[in-house]
């Protein structure tokens, strides 16, 4: 066999997958390498996949009754929390309901091992069904690199080569240092650390609790005091029987404000939330299957890496810091999908042309930049810091819930017209000028 | 020497599984080669490569435990079989499935148990219907001219064995670590051939599982505190008076 | 009238404390089913527990005596018990759950036709079949079984009923066979240290870990066992390191012990730990880590350094036992 692959892809998290599977039905004979026993075990994301790219790789999924997904979301929340109360609003719309899906919540660990399987059907069905292939279990050491070029890779004793190679390692991108995109050093402010627990329910339970119909689910994402005056947000999402919740965490301010000598960790964080009067009657009575921590980017630009491309080497998915945490969602794997496809695409067009250079590579890049991704994250900028200024996690949670307190108590004084509630709430927590400035920031950036 | 080594994907007992309606429920995903078995699939490859040989993989379960026999494959294991049979099949079944595929070999090793079922039956069982010498929970394997010399784990202590050629073997995990296949025995692996067909003939089951149960519970326990001293003091009265067992 | 047969080991002539709960159940299985109650003992010498067997209910004795069962090889034994079992008429034959018959299940089973159920805690008549309760996945969850036909064998964890006398005069049926030639041949046995308690009958069983570090810490484990009276156990970590022999090792892999007290010295509870011991009726654990998973299971947690937790325990038990 020529032991040189048309492409390498390392990870095979959803960047990879994605990758893996327009490789495969480009007839491309490629590599994709996994260093988790299966392709999943390694993730832990909180799970909502955004958008309709899932039905470009695997068309229908939604009729395919194993299909990975855990539930399409058609009810949302957003919760103002302060240390005793939390005000909600509420979104639901039939709308959501109409396939494709623009929102399923997933499970990595059993999302990924289905789309894997996907992807080796679509091996199996493509030119070369026996010299492509799925690899776990094995860690990428580091790249070959002659001459300033990606070459190949070494895991272990063996050596692979390829005309190039897709990086799809997630956020500890080593590689991607490797290979010279990325500084040695990520500064923390541009890491979160994201912790997540599944919590499992009887379906039954689940469906009456959050009033799902069969297949329909709940997004709820927090925040305010769901990080403890720390700043960063919480989330909470239904699956199939169970629910995952979590928090994203910044570790510049964790590290500032907490630390284990402050007694305060993301799991001590995370305990906190889950006792939230909020929290802790929608997650009464279940079991807590597992918990999981992972660094996730903030979405911010000022620490993606140089350039998401060179000679014979693209990046994918956060290892190009492709996520946005601006809020109202975290945004992460459809970019990964996305991003995974167009480098896959542009390694199709290479090999074509016969010229993996990085003059020929740009073009992922341009198709990078005309998709919605880097549309979203430019757009979002301004959004990611006013999210991410106190203001937003401290005072407005707290407003919105001193609001709620005096609005909805119903006591034998005379009742105050809910301008007057508001007026006095935001003397107690805001100069009324600071909150004008963030909500004009707010609206324009959003 | 050909060894034949069977093989069983079990679900990974380190995963969450829970119960729902009587019957186990996890993550499609989450299974693996028994461990058991991979020891199995080492020592044989351990043996042939000094001795010379091969090594042929048996595994009986449905569809998608192709994967695990293509992961013993990835090992060096040199050929595959999949019966492929749904549901469950008690050890007997299995044996009797085995057995028809297993005979010829000089060697046959199993797991010394299915790390789901912990049943410890089917190697037996195997060796009994094909009229095998065979040796239980090795720990050590090696071969001495046509002869197999087992050190297997007994009640008492280690006991040394040695079986005349053709015999079976069930392995401990005790007795290696098993390799984890590196990208050279995975990409291998998938141009050997894995001969896959419907298992046919399956015996009737004469044990049936009902259902599965959470372990009966146990009282809460108790964190002891304070130094030591203390600790130790109020241990030794707890088990004293309360549990009453010193 | 068919049987219900208890099988016994009787390592030099005395019936293990397992095979004395096994012939117990065994007595209540043939009382509730209207059946005989016998033991089969194999051994060099087998009438030489008869007695004793008798006391626990044994109506009869098969005593199956062979210079063959010196040694501990599997072809012999299932070639006697499927004899006894034809000659005994046995409708269900108990078995306590040791590596010797472990052994032998299987091909027993193939050899008599027999369903099999094994390493069980409970079994019963259920209409007209045998029900039985049995631990799997490593003990994580227990599994209701049901077997079918007859005869049934059924091997049972130790510890899972309470040995109880009911006296009569056994009839000892002696045995003779000529067995096959044994084509397995034993070379030789390492045996574990004269004079220990042997590990899955004991009472008490102090289990050492990897935090069981030095010579030093495993003085200390061996005191502590020896002023409790109690075998000792291991987690697969040491016995990996030659620390501890291999057949102290306590799991899924290794032996399963229900004793009334375990105390596990410097072990996390790794799962497949755990599946060998969670029986025990009190579990004491010591760890200097608040969140190893052994707490989970433990009646009483001490979390602390075994250096200096296990000599304070040593001189309290010494004070208990002479008060
Ligand atoms: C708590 C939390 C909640 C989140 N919630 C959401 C959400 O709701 N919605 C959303 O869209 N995003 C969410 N994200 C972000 C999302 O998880 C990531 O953006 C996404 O997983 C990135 O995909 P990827 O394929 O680039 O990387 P990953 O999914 O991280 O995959 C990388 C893979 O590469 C493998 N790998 C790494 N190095 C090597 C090597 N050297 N050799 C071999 N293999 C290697 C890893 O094992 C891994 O499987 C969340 C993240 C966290 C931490
Ligand atoms: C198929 C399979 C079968 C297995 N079967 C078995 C089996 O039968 N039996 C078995 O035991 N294992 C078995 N294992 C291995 C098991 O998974 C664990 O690796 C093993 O039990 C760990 O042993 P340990 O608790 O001693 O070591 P560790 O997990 O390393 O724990 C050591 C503990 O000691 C504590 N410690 C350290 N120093 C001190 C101190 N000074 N004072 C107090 N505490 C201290 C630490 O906090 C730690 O919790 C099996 C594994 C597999 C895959
Ligand atoms: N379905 C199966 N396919 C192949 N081998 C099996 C299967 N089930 C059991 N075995 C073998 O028999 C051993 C003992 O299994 P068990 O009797 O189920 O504990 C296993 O370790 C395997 O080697």
């Amino acid at each position: 066999m020529d032991e040189t692959f048309d492409c390498i892809i390392v990870g095979g998290g959803v960047a990879g997958l994605s990758a893996a599977m327009t490789l495969a039905r480009a007839d491309a004979k490629f590599l994709l390498v996994e260093r988790g026993a299966w392709s999943g075990s390694k993730n832990v994301s909180g799970g909502v996949l955004w958008g309709r790219d899932l039905d470009r790789l695997v068309p229908n999924y939604w009729e395919d009754p194993e299909a990975g997904y855990e539930r399409f979301v058609n009810h949302r929340r957003l919760t103002f929390m302060d240390e005793g109360a939390a005000l909600t609003i509420d979104f639901k719309s039939d709308h959501f309901n109409e396939t494709p899906y623009s929102g399923v919540t997933v499970l990595r660990s059993r999302f990924d091992a289905w789309l894997a399987g996907k992807v080796e059907e679509a091996i199996a069905a493509s030119a070369h069904p026996d010299d492509s292939f799925l690899a776990t279990d094995v860690l990428v050491r580091e790249l070959i690199i002659e001459d300033g070029r990606v070459v190949g890779i070494r895991a272990g004793e063996d050596e692979f080569r390829a005309h190039c190679v897709i990086l799809a390692e997630g956020v500890n991108n080593l590689l991607t240092r490797q290979a010279g995109l990325q500084t040695e050093y990520v500064p923390a402010d541009g890491l979160a650390v994201g912790v997540k627990e599944v919590i499992r329910f009887d379906k039954k339970v689940l469906e009456d609790r959050f009033q799902l119909s069969e297949g329909s689910g709940l997004t709820n994402e927090f925040v305010g005091f769901a990080t403890g005056g720390i700043e960063g947000g919480g989330f909470l999402y239904t699956n199939r029987e169970s629910v995952s919740i979590g928090l994203v965490i910044s570790m510049a301010d964790l590290r500032k404000k907490g630390g284990p000598d402050a007694g305060i960790t993301p799991y001590s964080l995370l305990t906190a939330f889950k006792q939230h009067p909020a929290v802790a009657d929608q997650i009464r009575g279940g079991e807590t299957l597992e918990y999981s921590a992972k660094a996730v980017s903030t979405g911010d630009m000022s620490i993606m890496p140089r350039e998401v491309y060179g000679d014979g080497v693209m990046l994918a998915g956060e290892a190009a810091n492709l996520v946005l945490n601006a809020g109202r969602a975290i945004q992460g794997m459809d970019y990964a999908m996305r991003s995974g496809i167009l480098a896959a695409e542009t390694a199709v067009e290479a090999t074509k042309a016969g010229d993996h250079s990085k003059t020929f590579l740009a073009h992922y890049r341009t198709a990078l930049d005309a998709s919605y991704v880097m549309q979203d994250l430019r757009g979002f900028q301004q959004a990611v810091k006013v999210l991410h200024s106190p203001a937003m996690f401290e005072g407005v949670p707290r407003i919105a819930c001193d609001f709620g307190r005096e609005f909805f108590t119903v006591d034998n004084k005379p009742t105050r017209k809910a301008y007057q509630i508001l007026r006095d709430v935001r003397k107690r927590h805001m100069g009324f000028w600071d909150l004008v400035k963030l909500g004009t920031r707010a609206g324009r950036a959003l | 020497m050909r060894f034949c080594v069977c093989v069983k994907q079990v679900p990974d007992v380190t995963a969450p599984i829970q119960i729902s309606g009587g019957q186990l429920s996890y993550d499609a995903g989450r299974v693996v080669l028994n461990a058991y078995d991979a020891s199995a699939v080492e020592a044989a490859l351990v043996l042939t490569a000094e001795h010379g040989g091969e090594v042929d993989v048996v595994l009986v379960g449905p569809e998608r435990a192709a994967e695990t026999v293509r992961k013993a494959l990835a090992m060096g294991a040199d050929r595959g079989t999949h019966l492929v049979a749904d549901g469950e099949l008690d050890s007997a079944a299995v044996s009797s499935l085995l057995a028809a595929v297993a005979s010829g070999y000089d060697v046959i090793l199993t797991g010394k148990q299915a790390q789901d079922s912990d049943a410890g039956l089917a190697g037996g069982m195997l060796a009994e219907r094909l009229g095998l010498p065979y040796v239980t929970n090795a720990v050590g394997l090696a071969q001495e001219g046509d002869a197999i010399v087992v050190t297997r784990l007994g009640d008492a202590g280690q006991e040394t064995i040695a079986l005349p050629t053709p015999c079976l073997v069930t392995c401990s995990n005790d007795m290696n670590d098993p390799r984890i296949p590196n990208l050279k025995g995975i990409m291998a692996a998938k141009r050997k051939t894995i001969d896959t067909r419907p298992a046919t003939d399956v015996p009737a089951a004469r044990v049936t599982t009902l259902g599965y149960e959470p372990l009966p519970t146990r009282a809460a326990g108790r964190r002891l505190d304070g130094e030591p001293a203390a600790q130790a003091a109020e241990v030794v009265r707890l088990l004293a008076d309360e549990a009453s067992v010193l | 009238m068919s049987t219900v047969l208890s099988y016994v080991a009787a390592p030099e002539g005395v019936p293990t404390r397992a095979s004395l709960e096994v012939l117990t159940r065994a007595r209540q299985l043939a009382e509730a089913g209207g059946h005989r109650v016998a033991a089969v003992v194999l051994s060099t010498d087998a009438a030489a527990s008869a007695d004793v067997l008798g006391r626990y209910g044994a109506a009869t004795v098969y005593a199956v005596s062979d210079a063959a069962f010196a040694e501990p090889l599997n072809a012999p034994a299932v070639q006697a018990l499927a004899d006894v079992m034809a000659r005994a008429d046995a409708a269900l034959v108990l078995f306590p759950s040791t590596e010797g018959v472990k052994d032998l299940l299987g091909a027993l089973a193939i050899r008599t036709d027999a369903a099999v159920l094994p390493d069980v805690v409970e079994v019963d008549w259920v209409d007209g079949g045998v029900g039985a309760l049995r631990p799997v996945m490593a003990s994580k969850f227990m599994a209701r079984v049901r077997a079918e036909g007859s005869p049934v064998l059924v091997s049972m964890r130790a510890g899972s009923v309470e040995a109880s006398e009911a006296p009569v005069e056994p009839t000892v049926e002696n045995v003779s066979l000529s067995l096959d030639a044994s084509a397995a041949t034993l070379r030789e046995i390492a045996g574990a240290a004269a004079g220990m308690v042997d590990l899955a009958d004991a009472r008490i069983v102090v289990a050492a870990g990897r935090g069981v570090k030095d010579a030093a810490a495993k003085a200390l484990v061996e005191e502590l066992a020896e002023v409790l009276g109690a075998a000792i156990g291991a987690s697969r970590a040491v016995v990996e390191t030659g620390v501890f022999p291999a057949t102290a090792q306590i799991g899924q892999t290794g032996k399963v012990v229900s004793p009334d007290l375990y105390i596990g010295v410097g072990i996390s509870g790794a799962i497949q730990h755990v599946a060998g011991m969670v029986g025990s009726r009190t579990i004491v654990a010591i760890n200097q880590n608040a969140d190893a998973p052994i707490f989970d299971v433990a009646t009483y947690g001490i979390v602390g350094d075994l250096y200096s937790v296990v000599p304070a325990l040593i001189a309290e038990i010494k004070k208990h036992k002479a008060g």
